[in-house]
């Protein structure tokens, strides 16, 4: 194992201690359960691999959402983003979906993607309700800085959540015009939102665990990954 | 209506019916796997001597979705059909059963001996509230349109009242859609393949997060999804049956009737009142009555009105259609099967396409082919498709001849 | 400005309408009068529409459809907190769709004071 040398210690953020997320699962139509936990930073390889794929889709904007979340997972694996975190959503310990982003401040939460890997069951929208409940519920911070990448997102999380513009204020993934999440209206939204119970049952949680690579993806016919 | 002359039999000879969801090529691509399909059953060889006398391509969006006037000119020319008789055919959702019934006149006046009817849609290249946009464009400009009234929006007013006078309950319409869903899964050409879970989205606390209002009371899995799809068939003379490779399934009876543009004007806001009048038109020009129906594809847009149009085809007293549901007789095995493909609810709904899709149905049942999904011993199938918000409205009955 | 909204009457037989048709229902007339539809109605059936067509930057609209004292029916948008069917509400005309160059006037109907 590599020595931590001075230098590279110089280089790394320090970083705040953050209330974990506690898992939770929400049943989804087809009865089966979308289970929504926190990775750690030792999971970050494995879960790029379920990834890597999209990066090249250009259908609803896949290729840069996935791109930029393989560089955000890599940094924070690599100790180069400051208090980074990830949500994953499997359903039957199949990888089906992710979120991500990092706190700003103590106060203000910067969120980053949302990728869904299944489609047609809304699990999104689920993911990101989670992300938001993570920043607020758990983090206990005042507001959320979100912006969106495709047409898709912005109809999800900016109409939908009625999200404050504030274009003033530069959000880290550049200069898509930034909206806010407020406590404000994250209560008015929460309930129609935000689903899921906790705790995961033990047995559901060892499944999730299993974090499975998906085999086939939507976004690209005929894909089939090798064994 | 009917004069003394009689009028050419006409039966369907060939059925074509790629799987709905999304596709990946063009509309012209997508209507032409149909159309092969539907010929290859038939036993018509492509080429010289293939004796279609007529096309008939029905599609609401060709022109405005995807930029593409006279369409069935274009696929004449792309089968070598020429020099084939075409016209393309917009009845909103209801097209693909108009265009049927044109083909039916072509042939039943002695203009024609063969017509290939190909309905086809593909609006997985807009977004969904482009979509829904796009199908609004059929009601009334300034009276309803112009005020972001959409479909599912009638769909909401018109359940919120039918619940309130019979009592149907958001339950009962969530057994529908699982109904038909669970059909579908027999039917390869579906486009969802998943079976909701009733308590998941009734019952389950997180049943409004995963199954969220659409348009109060009605749910995400009420409403029928955005599909791709086409499908086809050929339709002769039943005096010149023998130049097909399948028996003919005899169309017996079609009726139509409009309703008021505007909803708000109907004077019975609960009635769908040009189902009821298409459906009885039909059976009058079969000689059947609703007892005889061994199988029905009703369109089901929204779960509401697959109960509804159950009640006005005459298969269950008004307000009663729900009742049918709890007790199980509108599935596969019950009283009277509804929406055996899965519907438009499971199956999809490529707006030119449906009316065509739901014959086809009835045609693979009367023949006996439905597989996992068929209504034993079927000898007579009605279809309805509904156009705008119930203001044009087709019923065919199609009936097996004896052997 | 003030913008109002219109029944159409038939100069022959009297029936209402609206919108305008080129012919009457009742009697086949085609001259028609202006009157103003306005006032207090009866709501007869609402929902709330989550799913908006392109156009609409907001997370759902009311809306609803309604009966003047005059027995006309029409649909229009509902912005009322609890509607309920049966309520008696005003209606308003206002803007109902946002156009490049050209805004849309309808029916808005809300509570009465």
């Amino acid at each position: 194992m590599a020595v931590l040398d001075k230098m590279e210690a110089q280089l790394r953020p320090v970083e705040t201690p953050m209330v974990p997320y506690p898992a939770k699962y929400i049943t989804q139509a087809s009865g089966e359960k979308l289970v929504v936990h926190q990775l750690s930073r030792d999971d970050v390889p494995h879960l790029l691999k379920a990834i890597q794929p999209l990066t090249t889709v250009e259908k609803d904007f896949y290729d840069v959402v996935a791109c930029r979340v393989v560089s955000e997972l890599v940094g924070w694996l690599r100790y180069r983003v400051k208090d980074e975190y990830c949500l994953l959503g499997t359903v039957n310990g199949e990888i089906v979906g992710m979120v991500n982003g990092r706190m700003l401040t103590e106060k203000i939460g910067m969120s980053y993607h949302t990728l869904a890997i299944r489609q047609g069951l809304r699990l999104g929208a689920q993911l990101f309700a989670a992300k938001m409940e993570y920043h607020m519920d758990f983090l206990k911070q005042d507001e959320v800085w979100v912006v969106a990448e495709s047409p898709n997102g912005f109809k999800r999380w900016m109409i939908e959540y009625e999200l404050e513009p504030r274009f003033e204020q530069w959000h880290e993934l550049g200069g898509v015009p930034t909206y806010v999440l407020t406590r404000k209206l994250w209560e008015k939204h929460k309930a129609a939102k935000c689903g899921g119970r906790r705790p995961v049952p033990e047995e559901l949680m060892a499944v999730a665990k299993q974090m499975i690579l998906p085999s086939t993806y939507g976004q690209i016919p005929g894909y089939r990954r090798e064994a | 209506m009917r004069g003394e002359q009689r009028l050419r039999e006409v039966g369907i000879v060939g059925v074509g019916h790629p799987p709905f969801g999304k596709y990946e090529g063009s509309l012209m691509d997508m209507l032409c796997e149909a159309a092969v399909e539907a010929l290859d059953d038939a036993g018509v060889k492509t080429g010289a001597g293939h004796g279609v006398d007529q096309v008939l391509v029905s599609t609401m969006g060709g022109s405005q979705v995807n930029r593409q006037t006279g369409v069935a000119s274009a696929l004449v020319d792309s089968l070598n059909l020429r020099p084939a008789m075409a016209e393309t055919v917009e009845n909103g959702p209801a097209s693909g059963a108009s265009a049927v019934k044109l083909g039916y006149m072509a042939i039943a006046s002695g203009m024609c001996d063969v017509v290939l009817v190909v309905g086809g849609e593909r609006m997985r290249v807009l977004s969904g509230w482009e979509a829904t946009d796009f199908v609004a464009t059929m009601l009334h400009p300034e009276a309803e349109y112009a005020y972001g009234l959409t479909l599912p929006s009638f769909a909401g007013m018109f359940t919120r009242l039918i619940m309130a006078k019979y009592g149907v309950t958001e339950r009962d319409l969530a057994m529908v859609s699982v109904k038909n869903h669970e059909n579908a899964m027999f039917n390869p050409s579906a486009h969802i393949q998943l079976v909701p879970n009733l308590e998941a989205i009734t019952e389950d606390e997180d049943a409004l997060t995963i199954n969220p209002y659409v348009a109060e009371p009605l749910h995400l899995y009420d409403t029928c999804p955005v599909s791709d799809g086409a499908a086809a068939v050929v339709l002769c003379a039943l005096d010149v049956r023998e130049r097909f490779a399948r028996r003919p399934i005899k169309i017996a009876g079609i009726g139509q009737a409009t309703d008021t543009h505007v909803v708000a004007e109907r004077e019975v806001p609960t009635d769908l009142l040009a189902v009821r009048l298409a459906a009885k038109r039909a059976y009058a020009m079969a000689g059947l009555e609703p007892q005889d129906i061994d199988v029905a594809e009703l369109h089901d847009a929204f779960t509401i009105l697959e109960v509804v149009e159950s009640e006005e085809v005459g298969f269950f007293p008004r307000g009663e259609g729900h009742l049918a549901v709890r007790r199980g007789e509108t599935r596969i095995g019950g009283r009277i099967p509804i929406n055996t493909s899965g519907g438009l609810k499971a199956k999809g709904h490529p707006l030119g396409a449906t009316g065509v899709s739901q014959i086809i149905e009835l045609v693979k049942q009367l023949r006996g082919e439905a597989h996992g999904r068929q209504v034993k011993g079927a000898k007579a199938g009605l279809a309805v498709n509904f156009g705008g918000f119930g203001n044009n409205v087709v019923a065919t009955i199609l009936a097996g001849e004896e052997e | 400005m003030d913008r109002e909204m219109v029944a159409y009457q038939c100069s022959r037989c009297g029936e209402l309408h609206h919108p305008l048709h080129y012919v009457c229902r009742k009697c086949g007339g085609r001259d028609f009068a202006e009157v103003p539809l306005r006032g207090e109605a009866t709501l007869l059936t609402w929902t709330k529409v989550y799913n908006l067509p392109e156009g609409y930057m907001k997370p759902f609209l009311g809306f609803g459809i309604v009966e003047f004292g005059n027995g006309l029916r029409v649909a229009g948008q509902l912005e009322v907190d609890q509607p309920e069917c049966g309520m008696k509400v005003r209606a308003k005309v206002d803007v109902v769709r946002e156009g490049i160059g050209q805004d849309y006037y309808g029916f808005i109907f809300i509570q009465k004071e």
